[in-house]
């Protein structure tokens, strides 16, 4: 009798949490169109081994898991959250991952053609920090120009305008206001990420604002969005101490880009340019001694062909072969109290296959050449053997596996 | 030099003025937007006629009431797809363009029969069963 009631109970416990929370798919097929007050769970993830050929090394990591929790308040509010775990896991006193939010935000609905979205959001700059997820890209790793010249995923606290113009069919814009970076976070050799405060204890001191025009036509997309903002993050005493403008524009970066993406019987397109411009990068240098530029560009351009669709063109799989070319210069232009270096000065070409036996599940190989200007030794304060020897060209075989759903 | 009002007063007024300018440009119709054919989608079925499809291929069946469009797609004279403007990956609104529909929010695309074309979205577009009779179209809301 006992098991009975423990089977019952357990039957009726899973009913409601069924009740309670849907899943995307749940959600899908109910097919209803007035629903409110549903909860989406979902997420994505990578994992890859790369080797290393010239230390004939590999490294195993589980790049990262994100959970996805959404919530629909009415057909007008909706919650949307993403939570990340990189590198497996975080041990507390040792070098290891990291847990963040990559979003949290809520977003209203004004109307059909547009809406607003207010938390911590990802801005509309480049292709990849909007759309991150791992089945979305070729490569295990996302385009290295958007990976240190524009540092997706590039999030902060903010509101943001979205919409479409109805006139126009394709063409979509948006607006956001958000607080600024951190220049005395910057590192030499990783652009502006370091400065990125992606929501924590973040000082709004500085305000940064992004816009951005994206057009679908035909088979393309094309985009072009731009940022300015503020860097200093101080109140005015201390900027003016460390002689450094102040305001919610002080000590600003800029950053422009433009891509445009292809997509036709299995061919596959996309390229984009970026250019940051940091003008008081002198002042920067003066303040915090962190090397910053006044100037850094960077583009990439990659072409796929889907080989699927010589077997079957309505086949849904994906056996793609691509190759990609980027180009950066970290230290483009850098102020009188900068130094070069030529390891900033990279060229990446990478080719390799993506494989989807089906939408949400992705196998990645690749191999990445890796070809850097000479390091520059007089930055290098720790002498022969501790410092390894710097190679210009380096390269690295990837394998990895990724999911969303 | 500026001052700090002065300044801040520039920005709020931009900001303002792109909020204008976009909620008028989202206001205006023309010729180069879709038909759009306005009905009640909280029935279980909807008729449409047959004579929407007049200017164009593609419809667009709104509720003001209800956050999703169908998108109407005539294939050929016998053939229709009624296609529900809801992205299966974030749930978003997903605009049609005469080539396909995709969502502006993380880019997944799709073909005018609700096929991802580029993901992240996991799945096609949900579709709804189509009868013709009378030069009328019925969309089957529960199928």
């Amino acid at each position: 009798m006992l098991r009975y009631l423990l089977l019952g109970g357990l039957v009726i416990s899973s009913l409601t949490t069924l009740a309670q929370v849907l899943t995307r798919e749940d959600s899908l097929s109910a097919g209803l169109i007035r629903t409110n007050n549903t909860t989406v769970l979902s997420g994505y993830g990578q994992a890859k081994v790369e080797f290393d050929f010239r230390t004939k090394t590999a490294v195993a990591n589980l790049t990262r898991n994100v959970l996805f929790l959404g919530h629909k308040f009415s057909n007008r509010i909706y919650f949307f959250s993403e939570l990340e775990l990189e590198d497996a896991k975080v041990v507390g006193g040792k070098p290891s991952g990291e847990i963040s939010m990559e979003q949290l935000f809520l977003k209203f609905s004004i109307n059909r053609d547009m809406y607003l979205q207010a938390g911590l959001f990802i801005p509309r700059i480049g292709i990849t920090n909007e759309n991150h997820l791992p089945t979305t890209f070729n490569g295990n790793d996302r385009p290295y120009v958007e990976t240190f010249v524009i540092p997706a995923t590039w999030r902060e606290i903010g509101i943001g305008l979205y919409g479409r113009i109805r006139s126009m069919p394709g063409l979509n814009y948006s607006f956001s206001v958000m607080n600024g970076l951190k220049s005395g976070e910057f590192v030499n050799g990783s652009g502006i990420a370091e400065g990125k405060q992606e929501g924590s204890n973040a000082t709004a001191s500085n305000i940064a604002v992004t816009g951005a025009l994206l057009y679908y036509i035909k088979s393309w997309r094309v985009q072009a969005s731009g940022y300015y903002g503020g860097s200093a993050g101080l109140i005015k005493r201390q900027a003016d101490s460390l002689k450094l403008s102040s305001g919610l524009f002080g000590s600003p970066v800029a950053v422009v880009e433009a891509n445009a993406q292809y997509h036709n019987n299995g061919i596959a397109f996309k390229a984009l340019a970026t250019v940051v411009t940091i003008p008081d990068a002198f002042e920067i240098n003066r303040a915090y001694a962190n090397n910053t530029p006044s100037k850094m560009i960077g583009a990439y351009a990659e072409v796929g062909y889907n080989f699927y669709r010589l077997i079957d063109a309505e086949s849904h799989k994906n056996l793609t072969v691509f190759v990609r070319q980027e180009f950066m210069d970290l230290n483009y232009k850098i102020p009188s109290n900068g130094i070069k270096n030529g390891i900033n000065r990279k060229h990446y070409t990478v080719a390799g296959i993506t494989y989807q036996p089906l939408n949400g599940v992705i196998v990645k190989f690749d191999y990445v050449l890796r070809n850097t200007d000479e390091r520059n030794e007089d930055l290098i304060v720790t002498p022969f053997p501790q410092q390894l020897p710097y190679y210009t060209s380096n390269g690295f075989l990837n394998i990895g596996l990724g999911y969303s759903f | 030099m500026k001052t700090r009002r002065a300044f801040l007063k520039d920005t709020c007024l931009a900001c303002a003025g792109a909020s204008l300018l976009g909620m008028t440009f989202s206001q205006l119709t023309s010729c180069a937007s879709l038909p759009v054919y306005k009905t009640n989608l909280s029935l279980k079925s909807v008729d449409v006629p047959l004579t929407s499809f007049v200017e164009s291929n593609l419809v667009v069946v709104r509720d003001l009431q209800t956050p999703y469009d169908i998108l109407l797609v005539k294939k050929s004279e016998t053939e229709y797809n009624a296609i529900y403007m809801k992205c299966s990956h974030r749930e978003n609104p997903v605009s049609a363009t005469k080539t396909g529909l995709y969502c502006s929010e993380h880019g997944s695309t799709f073909d005018l029969d609700g096929n991802v074309t580029k993901e992240p979205a996991p799945g096609p577009l949900k579709k709804f069963k189509t009868e013709l009779h009378d030069n009328l179209l019925t969309i089957d809301l529960n199928s």
